[in-house]
């Protein structure tokens, strides 16, 4: 009899983790804490190199993963214990209750349409809002709602409207167990904690925001439907500066590694802020530009030549905002000409690192070696980058350690193979 | 009282992009005006000329065609077929006496739901200045029969 | 699969279920209307309407409505087919109803919620969506998905690192694998490299039993000094065409899925910087070489008092095919200059560089342990490359402008170490053209997509690692190779893969073989058999691009026919006008 097999975190490389395990014939149990898979992935407006839409080739994935025979889904649920049984592990999920009857809902929306609630939502990096019975965004696998019980009123309307009776407040949450033959942690990544960097202001100015931020904005499907305007007047901004590094190769925020993706992902909106304002100014301070992969060198140069987006060799000290505009004036040293350089741009936003999303509980869990640099550690990056200190359990993605989608992609194939050899045993 | 030309426009959508940018349009609640009727493709490479001339010979006004940007098509090169049977079509449209206005090409991809909408608000009045087909009469709709 | 023909035996029972969707569709479209529309339509024998039709009472209702009144045609109108066609097909299935003889009308993202405030025109236009599916309906035939066979072997063409590892992963999931390297020897690139970076460790305490296991693997069959002469056939059933060098005679054996780990080559940089010309300026290959003989081989070579190594020799150029960055030179050159700084701590070494490209979490680390133990790194740009001149003696003069402090600087070195990029090779090209898959504008295999399908290829059943789809380090090929292991085993696991029911379908009597089809079909899907052409089914994707391109039309595309779509045409609108007005 074969084993199952677990993927702890269902953003892209979980779920393509999942997939070639259950496309192998393999049960999986693909656990994800938020009410729908995706992950960051289903964030991004588009994807460097190639800016295809994120959500236009990752929902497929998603749909497949929601529909296999052998995926058994489990959202808004975590990872409560796992202990050894034999060479296997029995795991203990905690499925979190959304006061929403699963086996009812279709996913038709009449109750999200009266909620009379509005609260910023974490889809949005907060720029945008959501009801109290929600689904993070349209396309969510699966297309559940759930209630956010802090911010109900328990008003009763959607309860009235809902033609399935889905709606229960009552709802426990619920304890269930796994016997499984391999684990594979695919928990990606958070952005760096921007508000560290004390001197870019950000959290303090309204104008100061992270490239995942932007991300929402250049959305169509986002908050403002697509058009990037400043969050403080909702004007549509001039001059745009992004700064890279933020959180990465700097000892004074503890995070001395490079982020891998930043200088790509900042190209990127860059070329995609461009394209959305007409004769706007984007400058890019950087130390180095690392564009190494496939496609991203002529992407990078494509970026200047074409675009022309001005890339400035240079460490920002500091960044002020002006009160009554609310601009912002950064201050930087031009390393090129070795001259200080005053800027003052309209929006600015914070090319911030990635750090790792897997929270202190899940890690006194999985015990797995975590390296200097807070990512988990593969035993030997060279000729086993997904195998752990833990026999049985494998790390793909970015929990792993930064990278971009191709390689996150990789490494999934990569811990399914190990695991498949396992759980055929 | 005159009674105001209603364009009937036809769109042809792939499944994989402009589909979905549609649906997205629906789901975004964006409101635009009835006069669409829509088929649906794997690929908009599958849209056959002779199909788009069978449209306008069975009296619609208008004819769109939609599929993914190029370079995201889901089947590779479908969309770059597509295009070369547009511009095509368009001259053969011009020889036949209906003005090349009347079909239109654009790529939505499946986060497109305002752009959808938009180009079929602006296809309907594009339309409604050309007025109605040279080919439109009366008692159109044949049946289909098996 | 046969010929399509209109169902003329059969006369269609249709039968219509329409969605409320609670007041989704319901609160705008008059569906109690549409139903009675639905009931006076050519060849529907039944019609109701639905809360939900997705839910469990209204899937039951559509089977049981299936066997009472006989239907042999389903239309659901509710929401969209991209999310709920599998359901409705899987209903019909369950009830004894060819999936395929389901069609959807999407009367809620297309209609009542885009026309919230106009009730009257979104329910004739419900209406009119309904008619349009009934027409179709009534053109639908049964498609079956087929089955092809995948026997459960794989030919992994290279035996570099990626190629091994590929084919050990292979085998330890119990495949068999046939390990095809022109070369003499197992090893590849590796064969030329000194150590590993960051780790340090010493490349032959890791290939070498990787090799062994290769070559003692029960599962693993290993034909070295072979290459690959041609390739038959498609996922499951490939027929490949082996030589071996100095032999005539060729060997032919069947595999069901095939590895590409053909590797790269170091670009030689002829004439840049008096490479070729002067004995002291060598490519990082060739001092890896050097270095593998250790400390004295490096002294007998130069006794290194200065060494510069110039990054970015003949890669991020203006144009193709070199326009790209080949990733993992920085980190070369700085392992090498760690080497050489170990054995020679008084050494001065300088890595001029554009931009360092030592990313990631263990890579940065590096490049600080690299300028702790006193590394120079000296910025320049694209445009103030260094310059590269011999004096009378063996000492070489370089003169570059350090861009990060504005000035001229001139080093006399010993020792020159161009990076240059990894390039594809001849054998790679030829590969492609015998395996008819894409090399993109860097000469490299091109994979299917380039975010989420890094090491598949379109073309089913065939995959890609290492270097043969682009430069990369060591770490970053096991990876691929691992997770080729993982996609070619999906098929092989099952033995079995199904195909497309959609697929297109060449009736043979119209076709003159002008070949217009196998041109457009970007999987390869046509074969001209007798000069006509056939469709490999189990390739075809179902897009219809050759369907629409044939003049003859000759081409069919199930479930997209001409007549279904035809039929959709001819209904869309009617005399008396849904849309209101003239």
């Amino acid at each position: 009899m074969p084993k199952a097999g677990l993927v702890i975190g269902a953003g892209i490389a979980g779920v393509q983790a999942a997939l070639d395990l259950a496309d192998q014939g393999f049960t999986v149990y693909l656990v994800e804490k938020n009410p729908s898979i995706g992950g960051r992935m289903a964030q991004l407006d588009k994807t460097f190199p190639t800016l295809d839409c994120a959500a236009c080739i990752m929902t497929p994935k998603m749909v497949d993963a929601g529909r296999h025979k052998n995926i058994k889904l489990l959202t808004f649920s975590e990872i409560k214990g796992i202990s050894r049984k034999g060479k296997d592990f029995r795991v203990k999920i905690l499925r979190k209750p959304r006061y929403v009857d699963e086996t009812k809902c279709t996913g038709c929306g009449a109750c999200a349409q009266l909620c009379p609630v509005e609260v910023p939502n974490d889809f949005d990096e907060r720029m945008g809002v959501r009801n109290a019975i929600y689904v993070p965004f349209p396309q969510a696998v699966p297309l559940i709602y759930t209630i956010d019980k802090e911010n109900c009123l328990e008003c009763d309307l959607c309860k009235n409207v809902c033609g399935v009776n889905a709606i229960n407040y009552d709802q426990q949450p619920q304890e269930i167990e796994i016997e499984v033959g391999a684990i594979i942690v695919a928990t990606g990544f958070n952005l760096f904690d921007s508000r560290k960097k004390e001197e870019y202001g950000y959290g303090v100015y309204d104008n100061v925001i992270t490239g995942l931020a932007l991300e929402r904005l250049l959305s169509a499907s986002g908050p403002t439907g697509g058009h990037v305007v400043r969050p403080s007047d909702g004007r549509i901004p001039k001059k745009v500066a992004f700064i890279q590094c933020v959180g990465s190769r700097d000892e004074k925020s503890g995070n001395t590694y490079c982020s891998r993706v930043c200088c790509m992902y900042a190209t990127k909106e860059a070329e995609l802020v461009k394209e959305h304002v007409a004769g706007v100014d984007v400058k890019i301070y950087y130390m180095d530009i690392r564009a190494f992969g496939k496609g991203f060198e002529e992407f990078y140069q494509r970026a200047k030549e074409e675009f022309k987006i001005n890339y400035v060799k240079g460490r920002v000290a500091e960044i002020i905002e002006e009160p009554s505009t609310k601009n912002l004036l950064i201050r930087a040293e031009n390393i090129e000409l070795g001259e200080p350089i005053e800027d003052q741009v309209d929006m600015v936003i914070l090319s911030s690192g990635l750090v790792p999303a897997a929270t202190n509980d899940l890690e006194k869990i999985l015990l797995i070696k975590i390296g200097e640099d807070g990512f988990f550690a593969a035993s030997n990056p060279k000729v086993d980058p997904v195998t752990t200190s833990i026999e049985g359990v494998f790390i793909a993605g970015v929990a792993e350690g930064p990278k971009d989608i191709p390689d996150a992609v990789t490494q999934a194939s990569a811990a399914a193979m190990k695991a498949s050899i396992l759980l055929k045993e | 009282m005159p009674e105001q030309f209603e364009p009937k426009i036809l769109g042809f959508l792939c499944n994989w992009c402009s589909y979905a940018g549609a649906d997205l349009a629906g789901v975004s609640r964006i409101q635009y005006p009835t006069n669409m009727r829509i088929i649906r493709t794997m690929c908009s490479g599958r849209v056959d000329p002779t199909h788009v001339l069978e449209a306008f010979k069975s009296g619609v006004d208008g004819v769109l065609v939609t599929g993914c940007h190029i370079g995201d098509c889901h089947y590779i090169t479908g969309n770059l077929a597509c295009q070369k049977r547009v511009e095509f079509l368009k001259k053969v449209l011009e020889e036949i006496g209906i003005d090349p206005r009347r079909l239109r090409l654009e790529w939505v991809s499946a986060s497109e739901g305002g752009k959808f909408a938009r180009i079929v608000k602006e296809m309907i009045e594009d339309i409604k200045k050309l007025g109605p087909s040279p080919f439109r009469k009366e008692a159109i709709g044949v049946e289909a029969s098996a | 699969m046969e010929k399509i023909e209109p169902s003329t035996e059969e006369k269609p029972r249709i039968g219509v279920f329409i969605c409320q969707c609670g007041i989704n569709i319901g609160g705008i479209v008059k569906v109690p209307e549409v139903v009675k529309y639905a009931q006076t339509l050519p060849h529907v024998v039944y019609a109701e309407d639905n809360i939900y039709t997705c839910s469990a009472e209204g899937i039951a209702s559509i089977k049981e409505a299936i066997k009472e009144k006989n239907l042999n045609r389903v239309v659901v109108a509710s929401c969209t087919p991209r999310t709920h066609e599998p359901l409705f097909r899987n209903a019909c299935q369950d009830a004894g109803l060819n999936p395929y003889l389901f069609t959807f009308a999407n009367i809620r993202e297309h209609c009542s919620w885009v026309h919230m405030h106009e009730p009257e025109k979104a329910t004739e236009k419900a209406k009119d969506i309904v008619r349009m599916a009934a027409a179709r309906a009534s053109f639908l035939n049964p498609q079956e998905e087929a089955e092809v066979q995948v026997d459960p072997s794989a030919l992994v063409i290279g035996g570099g690192i990626s190629g091994i590892t590929a084919a050990n992963c292979l085998a330890n999931q119990g495949f068999k694998v046939f390990l095809v390297e022109k070369e003499k020897e197992l090893g590849g690139m590796l064969r030329n490299i000194y150590k590993f970076y960051p780790t340090d460790e010493e490349v032959s305490h890791i290939l070498e039993p990787m090799i062994n296991s290769v070559k003692s693997h029960k599962n693993i069959e290993t034909l070295t000094s072979t290459t690959v002469k041609n390739v038959e056939g498609y996922i499951g059933n490939f027929v490949v065409t082996i030589a071996k060098e100095g032999e005539k005679e060729e060997n032919k054996f069947k595999v069901g899925t095939i590895i590409v780990a053909t590797g790269a080559v170091e670009f030689e940089p002829i004439d840049k910087y008096g490479y070729g010309k002067y004995d002291r300026v060598l490519t990082q290959v060739q001092l890896e070489r050097i270095l593998q003989g250790g400390r004295q081989a490096l002294g007998k070579f130069v006794k290194p008092k200065t060494v510069a190594m110039i990054q970015c020799v003949g890669a991020r150029e203006e144009k193709a095919p070199r326009a790209y960055c080949s990733r993992i030179c920085c980190m070369v050159a700085v392992k090498n200059a760690m080497q050489i700084k170990e054995w020679y701590p008084d050494a001065n070494v300088y890595i001029i560089y554009q931009d360092l490209q030592t990313y990631g979490k263990d890579y940065e680390e590096h490049h600080r342990k690299a300028k702790d133990a006193g590394i120079k790194f000296i910025n320049y740009t694209r445009e103030r490359p260094a310059e590269v001149t011999q004096d009378t003696g063996k000492k070489l003069n370089l003169k570059v402008y350090h861009a990060l402090l504005g000035e001229e600087t001139q080093l006399d070195c010993d020792l020159v170490v161009l990076s240059t990029p990894l390039i594809q090779h001849q054998e790679g090209k030829d590969l492609s053209k015998i395996l008819k898959v894409p090399i993109g504008p860097d000469e490299f295999f091109l994979e299917a997509h380039v975010k989420l399908r890094p090491v598949d290829f379109a073309t089913d059943g065939i995959y890609v690692c290492g270097t043969a789809h682009g430069p990369k380090d060591v770490g970053e090929s096991i990876a691929q190779a691992y997770a080729v292991a993982s996609r070619a085993a999906g098929p092989m696991a099952n033995r079995k893969v199904r195909t497309e029911a959609i697929t297109a379908f060449v009736n043979r009597d119209l076709c003159v073989g002008c070949r217009m089809c196998e041109k457009l079909c970007p999987f390869g899907a046509h074969k001209i058999e007798e000069g006509k052409s056939t469709v490999i089914e189990a390739i075809c994707k179902g897009c219809g691009i050759c369907a629409a391109a044939c003049l003859r039309r000759a081409i069919t595309m199930r479930h997209f026919t001409d007549d279904q779509i035809l039929a959709e045409i001819k209904t869309a609108f009617l005399s008396e006008s849904s849309v209101g007005g003239l």
